[in-house]
């Protein structure tokens, strides 16, 4: 006992000295990025390889985490004031709204800016200031199982009316399958909320941009929802299905329809399942599909020209074309940039139908200071609703609660 | 004679009851292990599928050693070694002659520092996380084995004190007092005479804070970025995507994350039954 | 039990320098984090996470006045006392059965050790993977089996998804419990039972009198620290439901878990698991009076 004691404590020692030696010279750039998929954290092992390669003293060091994680380990890091030099993520409000991360026209290059969408660039302006660059977007749009919908003889809905009759025929026709997906878990429980209040000329925010989230409309969009569920004509439990456990049901032709991204299309063509898209049903006769896209920021670290400059070109050298578009379609998601798009829909032309969509769609109000508090609130508000709370006394409450 | 014979019948009965139901316990633990191995051995499709089978309808052994390729897992497997290990050679290190004070001398401040060790683990890791990140950040140890392994060490000392505490006060100190008169110190006559007679409690505490340290997830998550030095429950994580979870690989490299524990606990499960036999004077 | 002995002044510093270790250990890498936690429950904390000034105990205040604090806090008692009730309570029975000599008790006990060299992460996923009504492995058994026909919803309610949480919660701590009342088992002198049979005493005498004396010291130390950690344990809720829906399945750590890394509210988490920390303080120290009392008789 006592020797093998004494012979791990030498280990440790010698391990831990190795694990404290060898700093490296010359500038470094770290970086946090969410891990997408499988295929991501291999991708940017191979993106630092190739980059250090291209620019001799330079350091990149990516670091992929999930996306559970990611927020933990990133609120960690910015505690402490070890905040990433660039970080890819879903939000970026709260960041700048501390002062911490750097206008986008600092660290990244003319030619690089004018590669987006502008209309994507839109969506990261506070104080007519872009502080962030989008890195990849996906677009929501009504996944439909033919095969089921035909067995059924139901013709694809284009609105809530055709959407109820539709469900209700399914459940008679074909017991062993749920007609309808919705998802209103912790997860991503705002983009049902967005789906319904959207496609009922309601939302988050009225013309003017004030948070409006007890309109008339809105709660009648979430009665609708809940309505849907207590009939029994969705998945069994919505507070704990998340959209990938739908769309495993999706691609096992155990679900009839369901509101995916069109990461579903290669998911759903491997499972050999005979899907069709379509717009999301709505009910005030204009459809609208949910955007959502992640970011890539700089943090404010003090850096000096020299890192600053070192930190333009990872981001020049990830934006550049070729690996770009490799990057987008490796997880099946659309690209931020003309270029990109260009090159997507050239290599599948079922991609084209997309970045038209992803065009028109509408985006979450990320830039707004309150969204994380309306993120969750919206999802509390469905929740406690399935357990037969009133819609609108608890979007009153959280309306008054965001909006003060 | 016709007595001797049924108390025979009670004995056998008794004998098909008990494995009757330890069989029915082991049955039922290992119905889980069950259900990660079958899917382990299912392809992706076959999973994502859901024919409601209970077997594989083919069995991919090659999920088994796609793993291998897919993620540098015998790294990972060595960082959990290294880390439980180091874990637990500090935990007992710092573990024992606290414990032994405890037991077996007296001084001001014996239950207050009782108290302070309860206290210590009165805060979820998730919640410490900002200020372990701070303090490893001072000492230069974030994104370091080292820094892991004071942590675990840490977080398990009020384990090893109190049981290590109970076992000690559990044994009677006349022995280590014969030693001493013979001309041993306090720190020969500990291991001379304390420590093997303390061996079943020893390594009880000694699974405990392996396991532990072995199972740990929060604080490594935040710790370590950098791939190479990941443990093996943060690092089959690249299983668990955004787009979906890979089920099959997610639970094969569970399957063998589990084996080095298993393996330990057969090897020294011997010490955990010999029990004291040995001897030794009982207080 | 213990035999006092002669102090000097050199005799007297001896005892400390034998804790000296343990307590910088333990000084440096938990007590410095939670001074941290502290200061954070009494500053206002930024979304990003920047503490920016002394609030006083405005943190509390919000915590404590969130309408569901109280649901949560409730189910945070039930979890614990049941999770840590039934796993004693079984994980002891698990080590009498264990301690008895046959054939194969090694194979058994490393079985039995098992659920606990399994992640909970992992441990949790699985269990959710039997339990899930449209592809779960239960409901896929029971099938096969014909003891069913038809897919069975196991989670219909939120209160059977924690039942479900307390199930698995249980599952994975009676490892802990039975391998530590095992080491106490291990420890009793044989020589007290022969004693007892020679007295003509049946196995519940021996039970009550002679193993459960003797095995409880160790046993409500691991009971204690059993508390502590199953009132902050984590991973199982949050995998499982994340406390879903609308926090009826949340404890005090997932639920300040999302208040911290997803609302943004650092400040009112610390001051949450501040309050979590009296709630053990009180319940620790009714444990620390009476034990400590009998332990320097």
């Amino acid at each position: 006992m006592k020797k093998i004691i004494c012979l791990l404590l030498a280990l440790v020692m010698v391990l831990g000295l190795a694990a404290c030696g060898g700093g490296s010279k010359g500038t470094t750039v770290t970086m946090i990025a969410a891990q997408y998929g499988p295929k991501t954290a291999d991708w940017w092992a191979e993106f630092e390889k190739k980059f250090e390669a291209d620019n001799k003293g330079i350091d990149l060091v990516v670091d992929c985490v999930s996306w559970n994680d990611i927020y933990t380990v990133v609120n960690t890091r910015i505690a402490n004031g070890q905040a990433p030099d660039l970080l890819n993520i879903d939000v970026f409000a709260d960041y700048q709204a501390d002062g911490l991360l750097l206008p986008a026209e600092k660290w990244c290059s003319a030619e690089t800016y004018a590669k987006f969408y502008p209309a994507f660039l839109d969506q990261s302006v506070v104080d007519g200031v872009v502080w962030a660059v989008p890195d990849l977007a996906s677009a929501r749009a009504m996944y439909y199982n033919k095969d089921i919908l035909e067995q059924a003889g139901v013709a694809v809905p284009t609105t809530w009316d055709e959407l109820t009759a539709a469900c209700k025929t399914l459940k008679e026709k074909c017991p062993d399958v749920y007609p309808w997906g919705i998802d209103m878990t912790t997860d991503e429980g705002q983009a049902a909320f967005a789906y319904y209040t959207w496609g009922n000329g309601g939302g988050f925010v009225d013309d003017a941009g004030n948070w409006a989230l007890n309109s008339a409309k809105n709660v009648e969009a979430v009665e609708y929802a809940v309505g849907l569920i207590k009939d029994g004509l969705t998945n069994s439990d919505p507070t704990n299905d998340t959209r990938y456990n739908l769309q495993d049901l999706f691609c096992a032709g155990k679900l009839a329809m369901m509101i995916a991204p069109n990461a579903l299309s290669s998911q759903a063509g491997e499972a050999g399942i005979n899907y069709g898209f379509a717009a999301i049903p709505n009910n005030s006769g204009t459809s609208v599909s949910a955007g959502v896209m992640d970011r890539i920021m700089c943090f404010d670290n003090k850096q000096s020209d020299k890192q600053m400059e070192a930190i333009t070109k990872v981001v020049d050298a990830f934006y550049d074309d070729k690996p770009y578009s490799d990057w987008v379609l490796m997880e099946g998601f659309l690209p931020a940039t003309t270029a990109g798009g260009e090159a997507c829909a050239a290599a599948d032309p079922a991609m084209g139908a997309w970045i038209d969509i992803v065009g028109s769609a509408k985006f979450y109000p990320t830039a707004k200071a309150e969204w994380a508090d309306v993120k969750q609130g919206v999802i509390d508000v469905e929740q406690q609703a399935l357990q037969g709370g009133n819609v609108q006394d608890l979007l009153d409450a959280l309306q008054a609660q965001v909006a003060g | 004679m016709a007595d001797n014979i049924r108390v025979n019948w009670g004995k056998l009965l008794s004998r098909i009851l008990l494995y009757f139901v330890v069989v029915l316990i082991c049955l039922f633990i290992l119905y889980p292990y069950f259900v990660m191995v079958c899917t382990a051995l299912k392809s992706r499709d076959e999973i994502f599928a859901m024919k409601g089978t209970i077997f594989p309808i083919k069995v991919m052994w090659s999920n088994f050693a796609d793993i291998w390729v897919k993620a540098p897992m015998a790294k990972y497997m060595l960082n959990s070694i290294i880390i439980a290990a180091g874990s637990t050679a500090i935990a007992m290190v710092c573990g024992i002659p606290a414990a032994y004070a405890l037991a077996r001398m007296k001084f001001k401040g014996q239950t207050a520092f009782l108290g302070f060790i309860i206290v210590s683990q009165m805060f979820a890791p998730v919640v410490l996380l900002i200020g372990i990140y701070k303090v490893m950040q001072i000492m230069s140890l974030t994104n370091s084995l080292l820094g892991l392994i004071f942590i675990n060490a840490a977080f398990n000392q009020a384990f090893t004190i109190w049981l290590l505490r109970g076992t000690f006060m559990s044994i009677s100190a006349e022995m280590e007092q014969a030693a001493t008169i013979d001309g041993c110190n306090r720190v020969q006559a500990m291991f001379k005479v304390l420590l093997p007679v303390a061996a079943p409690g020893i390594v009880t505490t000694l699974i405990f804070i392996f396991i532990n340290a072995w199972n740990e997830y929060t604080v490594a998550l935040c710790l370590i970025s950098t791939e190479t030095i990941k443990p093996l429950t943060v690092g089959i994580n690249i299983f668990n995507g955004y787009n979906m979870i890979e089920w099959q690989y997610l639970f094969a490299s569970s399957i063998f994350a589990i084996v080095p524990v298993v393996i330990l606990f057969m090897s020294i499960e011997k010490n955990l039954t010999s029990g004291l036999t040995a001897g030794g004077v009982k207080g | 039990m213990k035999k006092a002995k002669p102090y000097t002044l050199l005799n007297k510093a001896e005892p400390y320098l034998w804790i000296l270790p343990s307590v910088i250990l333990m000084a440096v890498f938990i007590i410095v984090p939670i001074g941290y936690v502290f200061r954070m429950a009494f500053s206002t904390v930024t979304k990003a996470g920047l503490v920016r000034g002394f609030c006083g105990f405005d943190n509390f205040a919000k915590a404590v006045g969130n309408a569901k604090f109280g649901m949560v806090l409730k189910n945070t008692i039930i979890w614990t006392i049941l999770v840590v009730v039934l796993s004693t309570v079984l994980g002891f029975i698990l080590a009498l059965i264990l301690n008895n000599e046959f054939k194969g008790r090694k194979i058994a006990r490393a079985i039995v050790v098992f659920p606990w060299a399994t992640t909970l992460v992992i441990q949790a996923s699985v269990w959710k993977f039997i339990i899930n009504t449209d592809y779960g492995a239960l409901n896929t058994l029971l099938k096969s089996l014909g003891i069913i026909q038809q897919n069975v919803n196991w989670t219909p309610t939120p209160e059977a998804f924690f039942a479900w949480e307390i199930a698995c919660g249980i599952f994975v701590t009676i490892p802990f419990v039975c391998f530590t009342a095992l080491s106490g088992l291990q420890s009793i002198d044989h020589s007290y039972y022969e004693a007892a049979i020679v007295d003509g005493a049946n196995y519940w005498e021996k039970l009550f009198n002679i193993t459960l004396p003797l095995v409880k010291p160790s046993l409500t130390v691991a009971t204690v620290l059993n508390i502590i950690y199953v009132f902050n344990s984590f991973p199982i809720v949050w995998t499982i439901t994340k406390g879903d829906p609308a926090s009826r399945t949340d404890t005090l750590v997932t639920y300040l878990y999302k208040l911290a890394f997803y609302n943004g509210k650092q400040g009112e988490a610390a001051a949450v698991s501040v309050i979590g920390f009296l709630i053990l303080l009180v319940c620790a120290s009714f444990y620390m009076v009476s034990t400590l009392k009998k332990g320097d008789e």
